[in-house]
């Protein structure tokens, strides 16, 4: 899924371009959700001992509605104001992707019924979870139920996160929030992890700024898009001995994929057959997306208590009091009114650095700093 | 070089309690003109901006401006260790990665130093204008904090009105209500006991209590504190510092969501 080794390649080499942030300072902040990788995560995940998963008395799977209403609970008692965006028709040169991780679900059927056989109670989960498949009943389910929260759902012509990065592009939404690294890809201004991890892991939020990643790893948007493609990507293989690194250097020497294909010692390397970079690169550039304009407005309404209450808790057996005493909270949070930010007030903040003292993470470009620093100055004499 | 020597040791020590919960890392500006320092909390809600003039200091010397990048929390724990009557010297050089805290015990018996690492911080600055505010109401510092303790343990935001009589700061919370008024008061013989209100147009504003009560933990640098306020716009809570400057520090007001559906 994704970029492979995309996080640790940015972490390498452009430190700058994230950095953690607190859960709760996203308060009033809309946010636009991958629901696809977020239900995937939900089912692999929540309430999973071994190979059982949480179920109704029917023994229908509700794994993806606790992750779901819990989750969304908690950003909307922070007064975050979620958009959940799912998945449309993949692209068809994803169609290959698709097929390779359908057969790996097939291995992992098997593996996990010999797991069963002999017992590995660790192989059991393990397998168990590479089966994990979203279908189009746990998505309507979380439909229906973000519905009766309140919160708005938009369905993706095609990919997901393409759709939520143009919705950051337009400034619909302040940032994304998807653990695929390809929604920078997709040049999403603003991409959140960790964002629905659960509050007992006390994970803090990351947050990626897409022009400080091309700025820490010197590429511009069209090189950007041609190392994650020479990364790995989702819609054409990769070239056997290339990781993240090799693809960064050679990126940066040689400027675009065409020259580094040119460049590239086909007695070494592999290039596989077809290799529809163009392609690729079209769907990274030109994504099929509606545009702000086509979008519904974004409104958050208030929760249907007794709708959630009907369908979780008579139609999949959730525990009556815990679902009341959430919507109880978000209803709260509903009621008191939003703290503003100084930005809005002041207009947006500049960045300062010291001109002393030692970095924690290797330094980046140096030009940033003088500028930035008489313009400060400017501001405390005329204060006094 | 920097080198700045402040008889008044105390009152940096308590700079630095009124500040260190609210941020973590800043950068401390010495220049010509003074010591100062402008950072907000991690959610951008708060700004403190602390200025410290040159003239202010028993001697001042900064040759060319630094930035220093410093945890406040470690700055802390190191002027914890002054007296309060001690007198305190900041030194730094100019490539240098350290400043070093001389504490001096008034009878000069005792003389530590101590050196804090510096770090380097990329901090969010804003550049705030010059407003003439609608609202100008001076109080006695402690009167305030015992205003905004009092209210949080009721509620945890106050809206806060000023009219031409008085300012009223109201809360709401689960257990009930509180409403305190402080009148206009300019009898009291001690200025520093009397409560002023410069008016243009009443205003009304609501606050999170958690920061006020934060910011008034600046109360002992000074016997009054100015709240300035105007219609959607941040408050400016101030301390005057005796002659050696100020702290102010600014909150973003809340406001009324205009996307959230009320119910039909």
């Amino acid at each position: 899924m994704g970029i492979k080794g995309l996080s640790k390649l940015l972490g390498d080499n452009a430190p700058q371009s994230f950095r953690e942030q607190k859960f709760e300072n996203y308060f009033g902040r809309k946010l636009a959700i991958d629901a696809s990788v977020h239900i995937y995560q939900f089912l692999v995940v929540v309430g999973r001992t071994g190979d059982q998963m949480l179920t109704s008395e029917t023994g229908e799977v509700t794994s993806h509605l606790q992750g779901m209403f819990f989750r969304t609970a908690r950003m909307l008692e922070a007064g975050m104001k979620p958009v959940y965006v799912f998945d449309g028709k993949p692209p068809a040169l994803k169609q290959e992707e698709l097929a390779r991780r359908s057969e790996r679900r097939g291995d992992a059927v098997e593996n996990l019924a010999d797991a069963k056989e002999t017992g590995e109670e660790a192989d059991v989960a393990k397998y168990s979870k590479r089966t994990v498949k979203v279908t189009r009943q746990h998505n309507e389910e979380c439909r229906r139920l973000l519905q009766l929260m309140g919160v708005p759902v938009v369905e993706a012509p095609s990919e997901a996160e393409a759709q939520c990065a143009a919705m950051c592009k337009e400034g619909l939404v302040y940032a994304m929030a998807s653990e695929d690294m390809d929604s920078l890809t997709f040049a999403a201004p603003r991409l959140t992890r960790n964002l629905m991890a659960p509050a007992s892991q006390k994970l803090p939020v990351n947050e990626y700024e897409y022009a400080k990643v091309l700025e820490g790893l010197n590429l511009t948007a069209e090189q950007f898009i041609d190392l994650c493609i020479l990364c790995g990507c989702d819609y054409c293989g990769s070239i056997r001995g290339i990781g993240p690194t090799r693809a960064l250097q050679m990126i940066q020497k040689h400027g675009g994929l065409e020259d580094v294909l040119a460049a590239l010692d086909k007695t070494k390397y592999d290039i596989p057959d077809p290799f529809p970079y163009q392609q690729a690169r079209q769907l990274f550039t030109e994504p099929e997306v509606l545009r702000a304009e086509q979008l519904a407005p974004l409104k958050w309404s208030p929760p249907d208590l007794e709708g959630i209450v009907k369908f979780l808790v008579e139609e999949k057996n959730f525990n009556e009091d815990r679902v009341r005493k959430a919507v109880d909270r978000i209803n709260a949070s509903r009621s008191k009114s939003t703290q503003g930010r100084l930005e809005s007030f002041f207009g947006p903040s500049t960045v300062k650095s010291s001109t002393q003292g030692k970095r924690k993470d290797p330094p980046t470009g140096k030009g940033k700093q003088g500028g930035k620093r008489g313009g400060k100055a400017g501001g405390v004499s005329k204060r006094k | 070089m920097f080198e700045a020597r402040l008889v008044q040791g105390g009152l940096l020590k308590k700079v630095l309690d009124s500040i260190k919960d609210l941020v973590t890392d800043a950068n401390f500006d010495c220049s010509p003109n003074g010591f100062s320092l402008q950072a907000m909390d991690s959610s951008h809600v708060s700004l403190v901006a602390l200025l410290l003039r040159s003239d202010g200091f028993d001697h001042y010397r900064a040759d060319r401006p630094i930035s220093m990048g410093m945890n406040l929390n470690n700055m802390a724990k190191m002027l914890k260790c002054a007296g309060n009557d001690d007198i305190i010297t900041m030194k730094a050089e100019d490539a240098g990665d350290t400043v070093t805290f001389m504490f001096e015990s008034p009878n000069q018996e005792r003389i530590s130093d101590f050196e804090l690492k510096l770090m380097d911080i990329d901090s969010e600055q804003l550049g705030i204008p010059d407003t003439d505010y609608a609202a100008t109401v001076k109080m006695p510092a402690s009167e305030f904090q015992r205003i905004c303790k009092d209210l949080a343990s009721i509620g945890d935001t106050v809206l806060i009105s000023v009219t031409k009589d008085g300012v009223k700061f109201s809360t709401t919370g689960d257990i009930g209500s509180a409403n305190i008024t402080c009148r206009q008061n300019t009898s009291v013989d001690k200025p520093e006991e009397q409560t002023t209100i410069e008016l243009n147009e009443p205003v009304c504003l609501s606050f999170a209590l958690r920061y006020l009560n934060s910011f008034a933990k600046a109360t002992p640098l000074s016997h009054t504190v100015t709240l300035s306020m105007s219609k959607e716009l941040p408050v400016v809570v101030e301390y005057r510092i005796g002659d050696l400057g100020h702290i102010r520090f600014y909150l973003a007001p809340k406001i009324e969501d205009e996307e959230m559906e009320d119910e039909a």
